[in-house]
């Protein structure tokens, strides 16, 4: 482990530039955007998601305003961040940050996302004990956390209708969409209703998608390459 | 509020572990944070611990300051670097070694077959952990009709700005308890 780490932090200067045009021509990630703007953006996002819900708005800023991302990617992404150890967000800035500067993109990225938002919410704290029983104030959060889920809930329609749809331009079979919409639908219920683990759940139910995703593509003409 | 090096160490020596079995993010290891804070250290009241949660879930940012919020009430601002770092960066460590490996491989025929295998996972896991949130929210029906309000806002009038929204929820919710 350490030694495949190393030998990579090896090779990196020479292949950087390399490295960097291949990711821009997968996914769109610009060559050029610095460190200062990473941790603006970042920071951004992490101020702007009053009462949680921060990965759809990640997924507004990277997937549709600027196209870093392509739904698919930045859906497989999230999972990773999710089944990984870590506060889900955190993992996917370093995702992110890691795609476009590598480790100085991780760290700015992160920091950009917790700085911020740490000093706002011990000013909220600072707050909370002064007017102690404010109930306006706890009113208001609440209202802003319940809009939250509600971007979360506009956020699954979206990222849902999108994969499916580049299902359909890839030239993937319709059976593809259904299993695809049969996997989704099974998340939700092993994980949202039956409360089962998440990491064992998830890797469990990608066998079975890459099986029905499989089994699927073995029956259409041509299969497409890419999701995006 | 002086910062003893005693808990500090201690924040280390909680944050460390619960950062490495955070699988699903601060909520996964939420129960156990709270028994060390008020039962095992007795930093404080399970009062005070509920207040901090709250705070930590409505205000800007990832779900998981409430631990640099809990490092703040008991060691100060020494104590929220303390907490943060204890319990982000072991698990960025491995998330970025995982992404890391993950991009290498990116081209591959079998890495798109992943991604995509992946992608409506995802979707199922967001939409659990919107019901997540919804069902430990105390505000019951107001709050399920907020957020399928503003979720039809969203889709259908794109050109709403996501914090007119936030807005909008916070404006129900201060006017509902105006009224009831």
């Amino acid at each position: 482990m350490t030694n495949e780490i190393d030998e990579d932090e090896a090779r990196r200067p020479p292949h950087g530039d390399d490295a960097s045009a291949a990711v821009k021509a997968l996914a769109g990630v610009p060559r050029t955007v610095s460190l200062l703007e990473l941790f603006l953006l970042f920071s951004q996002l992490g101020l702007s998601s009053f009462g949680g819900g921060v990965s759809a708005w990640i997924r507004r800023s990277f997937v549709e305003r600027r196209g870093w991302f392509t739904e698919t990617q930045f859906a497989a992404a999230l999972a990773l961040a999710r089944i990984m150890p870590g506060a889900n967000v955190i993992n996917l800035a370093i995702l992110i940050g890691q795609r476009a500067r590598g480790i100085p993109g991780a760290i700015v990225a992160v920091l950009g996302l917790v700085v911020g938002p740490t000093l706002g919410v011990i000013a909220l704290a600072v707050l909370y004990r002064r007017f102690a029983g404010a109930e306006i104030l706890h009113s208001m959060l609440e209202g802003a956390a319940a809009s939250a889920v509600g971007l979360m809930v506009a956020m699954t329609v979206d990222s849902a209708r999108a994969i499916f749809r580049a299902g359909k331009e890839s030239g993937h079979p319709a059976s593809t969409d259904i299993a695809a919409m049969g996997v989704a639908v099974a998340t939700f219920i092993c994980i949202g209703l039956l409360h089962w683990p998440t990491a064992p759940t998830v890797l469990c139910l990608a066998a079975i998608s890459m099986g029905l995703a499989f089994l699927a593509g073995a029956r259409s003409p041509e299969q497409g390459d890419d999701g995006g | 509020m002086m910062a003893d090096d005693r808990v500090l160490l201690a924040l280390v020596a909680i944050f460390v572990p619960l950062s490495l079995v955070s699988i699903g993010g601060g909520p996964a290891v939420l129960a156990e944070m709270q028994h060390q804070a008020v039962v095992v250290q007795r930093w404080m009241t399970q009062r005070e611990f509920a207040d901090l949660f709250a705070i930590s879930r409505a205000a800007p940012g990832p779900g998981a300051l409430l631990v640099p919020l809990i490092g703040w009430h008991v060691a100060g601002w020494l104590g929220a670097i303390v907490a943060s770092l204890a319990f982000f960066v072991p698990s960025s460590l491995l998330v970025y070694g995982a992404a890391h490996l993950w991009n290498r491989w990116r081209g591959n025929a079998w890495h798109s077959a992943v991604e995509a295998a992946f992608a409506p996972i995802a979707v199922g896991m967001v939409a659990a952990g919107a019901l997540a949130i919804l069902q430990s929210a105390n505000s019951g029906a107001l709050a399920w009709a907020t957020a399928f309000g503003v979720a039809a806002c969203r889709i259908w009038w794109r050109a709403l700005h996501p914090l007119a929204l936030l807005g909008l929820g916070a404006a129900v919710f201060t006017l509902a308890q105006a009224i009831g």
